[in-house]
């Protein structure tokens, strides 16, 4: 299977992109308080963020507890997976880009007269003889 | 031109990100601590086969004590670390090579061990035992740098 690099407009704001990139990153399940603090958002930000996924399909949640302490591990679902990959080497795609045209811009200009510059031959001006 | 730069800094963003879940995944002293008694267990198996008396087997014996506590030692570092790996086998690339020496320590320990302990070299025995659980825990120790460096890179997302 070819991946598409495509933005996907559920993954793109940052916190979404965040959590799925995180899921997406080679664990197999990942913690509540880990995703939490590895993303650097709120309890709130996370739960809201993440039911908009769940609806969407893109990430699994299962909750379960240790004691008392109730527990909820987060994955990506095949869909999730394929959305996020997409997505990311289309970021990819424009950081390279980006980069391009950032090293094009750089580049310094030849001033007139260098040395081992080709010599360039300026094209008549109109109308003169 | 400002949307592109938005989503390059929420790239790297997510690059930092994934750096500090990777940090998660270093392993706990209590976690190296009981793989070695675990790969103890392994290489304790050719004195068993020659000192056990009236010739029992000391697999069965390993397997009841090693199964529940590689269970505990997965269940200990998923909870320490909130992150669950899963079980990574050989075709899990960058795990590859700690598999594979892994294997190989644990194949060339056990013959040499029982061949040392045929000809009543129970020392040398001892030592290579010894050694091979050092090489084995540093394999583990490199296997999770392997899967922290996988992490940090995006697990091939991207």
């Amino acid at each position: 299977m070819t991946l598409k690099a495509r933005p996907d407009p559920l993954i793109h704001p940052i916190t979404r992109l965040s959590i799925c990139g995180l899921l997406a990153a080679g664990a197999d399940w990942i913690e509540f308080a880990a995703l939490r603090d590895a993303a650097g958002i709120s309890d709130s930000v996370l739960s809201k963020q993440s039911r908009v996924l769940e609806d969407a399909g893109y990430v699994e949640v299962r909750k379960g507890a240790v004691g008392r302490r109730p527990r909820t591990w987060f994955r990506l679902t095949a869909k999730g997976r394929q959305a996020v990959q997409g997505h990311l080497a289309w970021l990819a795609q424009l950081e390279e880009e980006f980069s391009a045209s950032t090293l094009d811009a750089r580049q310094p200009r030849p001033r007139l007269g260098d040395r081992g510059q080709p010599r360039r031959v300026l094209p008549p001006l109109l109308g003169s003889t | 031109m400002r949307d592109a730069a938005r989503d390059l800094t929420a790239l790297e963003l997510l690059r930092v990100q994934r750096g500090r879940l990777a940090d998660r995944l270093r392993p706990r002293w209590w976690y190296l601590a009981g793989i070695a008694f675990l790969w103890a267990l392994v290489f304790a198996a050719p004195f068993g086969s020659r000192y056990l008396p009236w010739g029992v087997s000391p697999f069965p014996l390993i397997l009841v004590v090693a199964l529940p506590v590689a269970c505990l030692l997965y269940w200990g570092q998923a909870w320490a670390t909130g992150i669950k790996t899963g079980f990574r086998n050989l075709s899990y690339r960058p795990a590859r090579p700690a598999g594979i020496a892994m294997l190989v320590v644990s194949i060339a320990a056990n013959g040499t061990e029982t061949s040392l302990i045929r000809r009543g070299l129970l020392a040398a025995a001892i030592v290579v035992a010894a050694l091979a659980v050092a090489a084995e825990v540093a394999a583990q120790q490199a296997l999770l740098r392997a899967i922290r460096q996988d992490v940090r890179a995006g697990g091939g997302a991207a």
